[in-house]
């Protein structure tokens, strides 16, 4: 593709390419056209030729050349602002997941109790990613759980006749509201209790994101089989969560080298993730009630 | 500075006085017929639409993996158009939720695939993509046009259009990306999007 630059800087660039010296055209550029002999002229005349036939304006070129420098120098600014906040690489640990995991992991979400192995495998002190061990924690399953389940609300509240696109917006907003809150209760007390582990904020995020899971199925079953059906299936995806985060966290929490710290320290860790779990099926119940009435 | 001061001549924007003839031209050359036609100034090649059309339509062909190598956004700005225009057809005047949710639906694909993959990809890969597999749903907007979707058939339909658009999409960046194994894990969102299409056209 012709690059047609234009007259001022790109046009200077463009002729000192084509001749050996060429005068720069600041001050009299038809002293440039003129004065020069030979093919000189014809790359910069049909240059200029384009340009006029094209856009017409020369201070077009320079806008659009400076608009786009404008451009790529935004984006270079909030790639550089991500990550500072976020990194991206970490992230993708927990993206990295297969349908086999995924699979596998849903089941034991709803069933955990004949799971035996419940210990996350180091390999040289960095954590294996979700492909290869089923106990890690991903963000997948929470992630489309969560934009599953602002769907179904939706669709559960159609049913009702009770949806407006409004109502979608508050639902999304209070699960999220609801996730960040625990969250953060959660670093809170990780941290009053000193533990000494590697939870980090994904962690927690991916734990406090597998409720979602119970949530779809009790709204639809609670659906398909009315109130009664609602209550069983809470009660049930309620035990399964909560037999699944003890078991889990209490062998997170404690790192790659276990049976740490005074005994004390040990039952206050046991404290925080009992009581992480008996919260998971009262934010079920609220966040899901007034869909299944 | 100035080898030789001319005079200012007052003959810039003269092109017909400028211009000696050289052997060698310019491919762009500069009278009105050796321009090169619009479409291919504008980048929009028929066959390449032609071929990636074909290709989502065929959900059991096996994609090939460079044909999202040049991401042309024409063919899914026409599909986009069309389906606003079949809910037109049927009454519904909701062409705003249907580029907010392409724009909504295309972003947060984007972020997942980056996330999921081994290679990044662009947002307009993305966008194409998701805008060529929308075409069987333009199929059954048209299909409410005439017929209501509300009973059993018009379930079974829809969660059999939504499956086929899922599955061309999630072939395609599967092929595209390289990734294995993750084939319905990629086509679970792209139904949740393309469930939301079918819910305006069926509602």
């Amino acid at each position: 593709m012709a690059y047609h630059s234009g007259y001022g800087a790109h046009g200077s660039k463009h002729r000192a390419r084509a001749a050996p010296d060429p005068p720069p055209l600041f001050d009299d550029t038809s002293g440039g056209y003129s004065s020069q002999p030979g093919g000189y002229p014809a790359p910069g005349a049909d240059v200029a030729f384009n340009v006029n036939h094209l856009l017409g304006d020369p201070m077009a070129n320079v806008a659009m050349a400076y608009g786009s420098s404008i451009a790529s120098h935004g984006k270079d600014m909030v790639h550089k602002e991500l990550h500072r906040f976020v990194s991206v690489n970490k992230l993708k640990y927990f993206f990295a997941v297969d349908t086999a995991y995924v699979a596998k992991k849903l089941g034991l979400l709803v069933f955990p109790y004949t799971h035996q192995n419940w210990e996350v495998q180091y390999s040289r002190d960095v954590p294996l990613p979700p492909r290869q061990d089923l106990n890690a924690p991903d963000l997948y399953i929470p992630t489309m759980a969560f934009i599953t389940y602002v769907l179904l609300a939706g669709m559960a509240l159609g049913i009702q006749k009770r949806f407006s696109p409004e109502v979608l917006g508050l639902c999304a907003s209070t699960a999220l509201v609801w996730v960040v809150m625990e969250v953060l209760a959660l670093l809170l007390g990780l941290y009053l209790a000193t533990v000494r582990s590697d939870l980090s904020t994904f962690h927690l995020l991916a734990y406090s994101g597998y409720k979602y899971v119970g949530m779809i199925l009790s709204v639809l079953t609670g659906l398909l089989f009315g109130s009664d059906g609602y209550y069983v299936a809470l009660a049930w995806t309620s035990s399964a969560l909560m037999y699944f985060i003890v078991r889990s966290l209490r062998t997170a929490a404690l790192g790659p080298d276990s049976m740490g710290g005074p005994v004390p320290r040990q039952r206050l860790q046991l404290y925080l993730t009992l009581g992480a779990a008996a919260f998971q099926p009262l934010i079920i119940y609220w966040l899901t009630f007034h869909l299944v009435r | 500075m100035m080898q030789s001061q001319q005079p200012y001549t007052g003959q810039i924007f003269q092109p017909t006085q400028a211009y000696t003839p050289v052997t060698s031209q310019p491919l762009y050359g500069n009278s009105f017929e050796d321009e090169p036609p619009l479409l291919e100034e504008l980048g929009i090649n028929f066959d390449h639409i032609w071929q990636k059309t074909l290709t989502v339509l065929h959900p059991l062909k096996v994609a090939d993996g460079s044909i999202m190598n040049e991401t042309d956004l024409a063919g899914p700005m026409v599909f986009c158009l069309a389906f606003g225009a079949t809910l037109l057809l049927a009454g519904k005047i909701q062409f705003g939720y249907v580029y907010g949710i392409s724009a909504i639906g295309c972003l947060g694909m984007f972020c997942l695939l980056n996330l999921m993959s081994m290679t990044g990809v662009s947002f307009g890969c993305v966008a194409s993509v998701l805008g060529y597999c929308l075409l069987p749903m333009i199929l059954l907007s048209s299909f409410a046009v005439i017929f209501s979707l509300q009973g059993m058939i018009g379930i079974i339909l829809t969660a059999g259009i939504i499956g086929w658009c899922s599955f061309s999409a999630s072939k395609i960046f599967i092929s595209a990306l390289a990734m294995e194994g993750q084939q319905l894990l990629v086509a679970y969102p792209c139904a949740l999007l393309y469930g939301v299409f079918a819910l305006i056209s069926v509602f």
